[in-house]
């Protein structure tokens, strides 16, 4: 009988294999699982938020309007008032021409911010810069910027877009985040655009009222040279959010263009009246 | 930002605990073989039947132990590979060398006695308490081997 | 190769003693089972998924310890005894070790 203790093969206990690769291959796959299910929860909070009644969502939001900030909101002088008066007259006009459901209520205001843009916001608030105001060359521009922001409204898009980051604070929450860290985020989200297909789908109804109203788009395409032209004087500055120009946009102009095609410049665009208070109108 | 600097620290002490935790477990190894190679005259048996045939002086319980604790990069790869189940090899590593290293000691003692055999080694494994409350404590675990040390009556 | 917990295997003489061999592994079960099992934690019973779990480690550990029996030329391992401890909630290690001999 003998004993002895040769040497023992240590390795089968403890794989060799690359614990680092392992690693990386279940971070990409989980990442990827989160943003789907990120993607998921987005569409289904969004797709659930359209079904609040637009009362509701109005007796929700009240008098408040998200994403001005009190310090953003043109003070009640005359010219303002005035410049009001006429946003929300012409409001009128493009909504009565925009098929929007029963009980939907439209409120304009004015900011005095002179960045060139105009967002709807929850609960059909509607606000528009004066920068925005002063920079469009004729009504049927204006027009079409509001009938734009209507068809937003009319999609409900602002909603869904609170619906859906209503389902992404809750995903972070169950993910051991900070959901209040996300609160600011959006507030500011009903700036930000919406998505490509909800800002075509405004598109087309805009030009559709916008034909409804004046029996032609004309004029539609001059919002974004202006728009245009304000990215190109501040780049540095963050691009006016409303109609941002990214090269996908370039197939956004040429639809304008082409709604356009049938005028010939007549009936003639009309003019906005002269803003009293700057003087003369570029 | 918050959000930022707290993936920013976590990002850190990964690459810390990767780093520094890997050139730790290498050496180990390392340390580890040559250990092994040195002690090799220790006989060690489960058994509890010492040889009949040969003639002992003393017997003595002989014990050897050590406690080793994961790093950080260990503890978030065991965490993420529980998502999907199957091995944790992050940690089978870590308990090789845990037990190992606990045998290495026992044997050492036997050989300060002047033993040549350890015989009815049992290895045993515990969880250094971490309550539930308290996760952000790292894993460790105490590794003990135990047997009895046989010194032979005439000393080869 | 025969294993067992005896120090010898009746009817048959050990003719070399090969010193100790060890096999171990740490496994878990997927989030999905471990979620149920903190389920099913509520009403008690056996809680399958660890069982099965448990299982499969040992008998993983009991076939390390037989690769290490056979690399050294063994026949069979006597003495062999089972560990387990938990690492993490839902994660075990299960270890087995004994002594590999030669029998005739």
């Amino acid at each position: 009988m003998s004993w002895e203790n040769p040497p023992v093969p240590h390795e089968v206990n403890a794989s060799r294999e690359s614990v680092l690769a392992e690693f990386l291959r279940l971070l990409a796959g989980l990442g990827i699982c989160v943003l789907a299910l990120a993607a998921l929860l987005y569409f289904a909070g969004g797709w659930l938020a359209r079904w609040v009644p637009i009362s509701t969502e109005a007796a929700w939001v009240g008098d408040h309007v998200i994403g001005l900030s009190g310090l953003d909101d043109a003070p009640a002088d005359a010219g303002n008032a005035h410049i009001l008066a006429q946003l929300q007259a012409l409001t009128a006009r493009v909504a009565a021409n925009m098929d929007l459901p029963q009980g939907m209520q439209v409120r304009v205001h004015l900011s005095s911010s002179d960045v060139p843009n105009a967002f709807a916001t929850l609960g059909g608030h509607l606000v528009v810069n004066r920068g925005l105001y002063r920079r469009m060359p004729s009504e049927n521009a204006l027009a079409l910027v509001i009938a734009h922001e209507l068809g937003h409204i009319k999609a409900r898009d602002p909603i869904a877009a609170v619906g859906g980051s209503a389902s992404l604070a809750l995903l972070t929450v169950a993910l051991g985040g900070d959901a209040r860290s996300l609160a600011p985020g959006i507030a500011r989200l009903v700036q930000l655009g919406y998505s490509r297909q909800a800002e075509s789908a405004a598109d087309a109804e805009a030009l559709l009222g916008l034909h409804r109203l004046y029996g032609h788009a004309g004029g539609a395409a001059a919002v974004f040279e202006v728009l245009d032209d304000y990215g190109r004087e501040h780049r540095e500055i963050s691009m006016p959010t409303l109609l941002s120009t990214h090269p996908a946009d370039a197939r956004r102009i040429q639809r304008m263009r082409d709604a356009a095609a049938d005028w010939n410049g007549n009936p003639p665009l009309v003019p906005l009246p002269v803003e009293e208070e700057t003087g003369a109108r570029p | 930002m918050e959000l930022i600097i707290q993936f920013g620290v976590i990002a850190f002490l990964l690459l810390l605990g990767l780093v520094f935790g890997r050139a730790a477990e290498q050496r180990h190894f390392r340390e580890l073989k040559q250990k092994e190679l040195i002690l090799r005259e220790v006989l060690v048996f489960s058994e509890k039947h010492p040889p009949a045939d040969q003639e002992f002086r003393s017997a003595n319980l002989v014990v050897g132990s050590v406690v080793i604790a994961e790093d950080y990069f260990k503890r978030i790869a065991a965490s993420l590979k529980s998502l999907v189940g199957g091995r944790l090899t992050a940690y089978e590593s870590l308990m090789d060398r845990g037990r190992r290293e606990a045998i290495i000691r026992m044997k050492q003692a036997a050989r300060e006695a002047g033993a040549s055999m350890i015989f009815n080694v049992r290895i045993e494994t515990a969880r250094l308490s971490e309550s539930d409350s308290n996760r952000q404590a790292l894993f460790a675990a105490e590794f003990i081997a135990y047997g009895t040390a046989l010194v032979p009556a005439t000393r080869p | 190769m025969e294993i067992t917990n005896l120090d010898s295997i009746p009817g048959k003489a050990i003719t070399r003693h090969l010193g100790l061999v060890q096999g171990s592994t740490v496994r878990s079960k997927h989030v999905g089972k471990d979620i149920f099992a903190g389920l099913k934690n509520i009403v008690g019973g056996e809680l399958k998924a660890y069982t099965e779990l448990l299982n499969e480690s040992r008998a993983e550990a009991t076939e390390r310890m037989l690769a290490q029996a056979r690399a050294v030329g063994a026949n069979a391992v006597v003495n062999v005894r089972f560990a387990t401890s938990n690492i993490a909630s839902g994660a075990a290690e299960v270890m087995a070790y004994g002594t590999a001999v030669v029998v005739q």
